[in-house]
């Protein structure tokens, strides 16, 4: 037992001592909190640690965490990383944004993948920022011009079911304000809310009966991509879609923004706390660089869509 | 791999396992105290934190907004009580039909004064309401203010009070109900009833632990409560492996269950500290929730081949 107690003290004092050790370069330490696996958020943290990547080299050490689309993981993954006092934490996704705000009041936490901040944190933004230790970027897509899409490429579409899952905050956001420019339009809307992956294909098959679906930036609908594509495209009902990733499972058209560039977006302004010093809540939250026009040729083709010459294909 | 990280990690560790401990004293009423299993938990647990959500951001105070959310949880047991009583139907469905008819419920609750009548998640900063009972923020300070020292007088309240009550006759008629259910009626004590009572107060503990979650991590969202059962049964089963032969008086029983949890997530954090991929974490805790299940039925096994001498019994 005695013999037992020393070589636990010993051990202890040799990993003490490494972790000084590696205290003596600054290397930065940057936990990662991503909400779920799905493409969209993938790309985001691809991003954002290939920026970092680029920037600092050898000097970040990442510490990746996934939540596996679990809520209680998502504190107890916060609590993790801010125990072992990182300099800067990137919560991907919505819940991991508020487990990890609420985690800590001093370290930078940069959000991604987040459409709304305001309603995410309940704070009022100030020259769009917070004003307390969280900043980063939003995936929101600009949702009039999304509108103006359904309109321009099906101009005789009278019913727009717009389908998304009534559990994300996000997607509830953005079904509002799609059906408001919808209904300016004049054209019909109707809600088709499934809870999760098991009621979506009944939910979907319901929706078949509008002209055209609408999807936002909707997590369980990015993870269920083939299953919707099984039947709309039999149905031969377009789904618009808000996210590159949707449209490719089951889309036609998009007004894409890139994960990858807000990810690396995300990573840029890391780069500016960490190394120069940039003061966090003062920090406005950005949106996507660039956003374009994109189409699924393979699901238009197979609709029979004539789709106009300024949009791009979606790479297969 | 740094052990004082570790240990820097276990905190949070202790506080997430009290919380649920709660839960799963609650689940332990209804699994082992009434023999029933009863997955109302995943909804009323997200109805806990619901409610409290929608009254704490109203400007009610903490204490409460938690309590109103046990006589939320109370409602939910009263629901899947006369399901299974009044209507007959078995009693794992009767959970189930409560528990999917509280998702649509969760969400007009934390819906309440928006426009659009439904809300999946409400966020309840530490900045905006700083006297909630216990937060995430705290868990890493020495002081007053860290939940841990909240959460432990709670518990040993909790479970002082479920030992008085079910030392009481009435008590002790609800015990009777679970064991012998016929030998209870002939007894002349009300089954339906008991059953009823029963769920009940398991779903307002598990309730109130919802609530306590939702400050704890700082928002309340609807699929809070998914996996919560998995959780509860892991606690109690994992509390009377370890500490079954030591701890034989009913409040203990209850502190055992209450341990179960902590170490449930005390498992979760050596696997994220181990830098293990957490792709894995549901499967590397499903093994070891499955190894403790199985260590009451090994040592059986092993205690019976010794007896026989060598010879496998069955």
């Amino acid at each position: 037992m005695k013999k037992l107690i020393s070589m636990l003290a010993v051990l202890t004092l040799i990993f003490s001592v490494c972790a000084f050790a590696n205290a003596e370069g600054t290397t930065y330490q940057v936990g990662i909190l991503q909400f779920v696996q799905h493409p969209a958020l993938d790309e985001a943290t691809r991003g954002f640690r290939e920026a970092l990547t680029e920037k600092l080299g050898d000097s970040v050490v990442f510490t990746e965490e996934n939540a596996s689309g679990e809520v209680p993981n998502c504190a107890t993954i916060a609590s993790q990383l801010v125990a072992k006092q990182v300099n800067l934490i990137m919560a991907n996704a919505t819940p991991p944004l508020q487990a990890c705000t609420n985690a800590t009041g001093d370290i930078p936490v940069l959000g991604t993948s987040v459409t709304d901040y305001q309603a995410a944190l309940e704070i009022e933004l100030v020259n769009d920022a917070t004003g307390i230790n969280v900043s980063g970027t939003s995936d929101l897509a600009p949702l009039d011009r999304q509108a103006e899409m359904i309109r321009e490429l099906f101009p005789e579409a009278k019913t727009v079911g717009l389908l998304y899952c009534s559990g994300e905050a996000n997607s509830i956001f953005q079904i509002k304000k799609v059906e408001e420019y919808l209904t300016a339009k004049g054209i019909e809307t109707k809600r088709y809310a499934f809870t999760d992956s098991n009621d979506l294909a009944s939910v979907t098959q319901t929706a078949t009966e509008c002209d055209v679906i609408y999807i936002p930036t909707d997590n369980t609908a990015a993870n269920n991509t083939e299953a919707i594509a099984n039947i709309v495209i039999p149905a031969k009902v377009p789904v618009i879609a808000g996210e590159e990733g949707i449209c490719k499972g089951c889309g036609i058209a998009t007004l894409s923004i890139s994960y990858y560039d807000i990810g690396w977006k995300t990573g840029e302004m890391a780069y500016e706390i960490l190394v120069n010093g940039a003061d966090i809540s003062t920090m406005p939250i950005e949106y996507a660089p660039q956003v374009v026009k994109e189409y699924n040729a393979a699901n238009a083709a197979e609709l029979g869509v004539t789709i106009p010459e300024d949009y791009l294909p979606i790479g297969e | 791999m740094n052990i004082t990280q570790l240990l820097n990690q276990l905190p949070g560790a202790a506080a997430q396992g009290l919380i649920w401990g709660i839960m799963a004293i609650g689940v332990y009423i209804t699994f082992r105290i009434l023999d029933t299993a009863d997955l109302t938990v995943d909804g009323s647990f997200a109805t806990g934190g619901a409610v409290a959500a929608i009254l704490i951001t109203s400007g009610v105070n903490p204490w409460l907004a938690t309590i109103i959310a046990f006589l939320a949880g109370l409602m939910a047991g009263l629901i899947t009580g006369v399901l299974h009583t009044g209507m007959g139907i078995p009693a794992i469905l009767a959970g189930i039909l409560t528990q999917l008819a509280l998702y649509s419920v969760n969400l007009r609750i934390q819906g309440l004064g928006t426009d659009l009548g439904s809300r999946a998640n409400v966020p309840l900063s530490i900045n905006k309401y700083k006297n909630m009972l216990v937060s995430l923020r705290n868990v890493g300070n020495f002081s007053i203010e860290n939940p841990i020292w909240l959460m432990l007088l709670i518990t040993a309240v909790l479970i002082g009070i479920m030992y008085w009550f079910f030392g009481t006759e009435y008590g002790c008629g609800l015990r009777a109900v679970g064991s012998n259910q016929q030998m209870a009626r002939a007894q002349g004590i009300s089954t339906g009833r008991g059953k009823i009572v029963g769920l009940m107060l398991s779903n307002g503990l598990v309730a109130f632990s919802g609530a306590l979650m939702a400050q704890y991590q700082g928002f309340s969202d609807v699929s809070m409560g998914r996996g919560a059962i998995v959780i509860g049964l892991a606690a109690v089963i994992i509390g009377e492996v370890i500490f079954g032969k030591l701890f034989r008086n009913f409040a203990l029983k209850l502190l055992a269950v209450s341990l179960g949890a902590i170490i449930y997530y005390l498992v979760i954090q050596v696997v994220l500290w181990l830098g293990l991929n957490t792709d894995d974490l549901k499967l590397l805790t499903a093994l070891v929730v499955a190894l403790f299940l199985a260590m009451p039925y090994w040592r059986n096994h092993m205690a019976a081949r010794r007896m026989k001498g060598g010879k496998p019994v069955g």
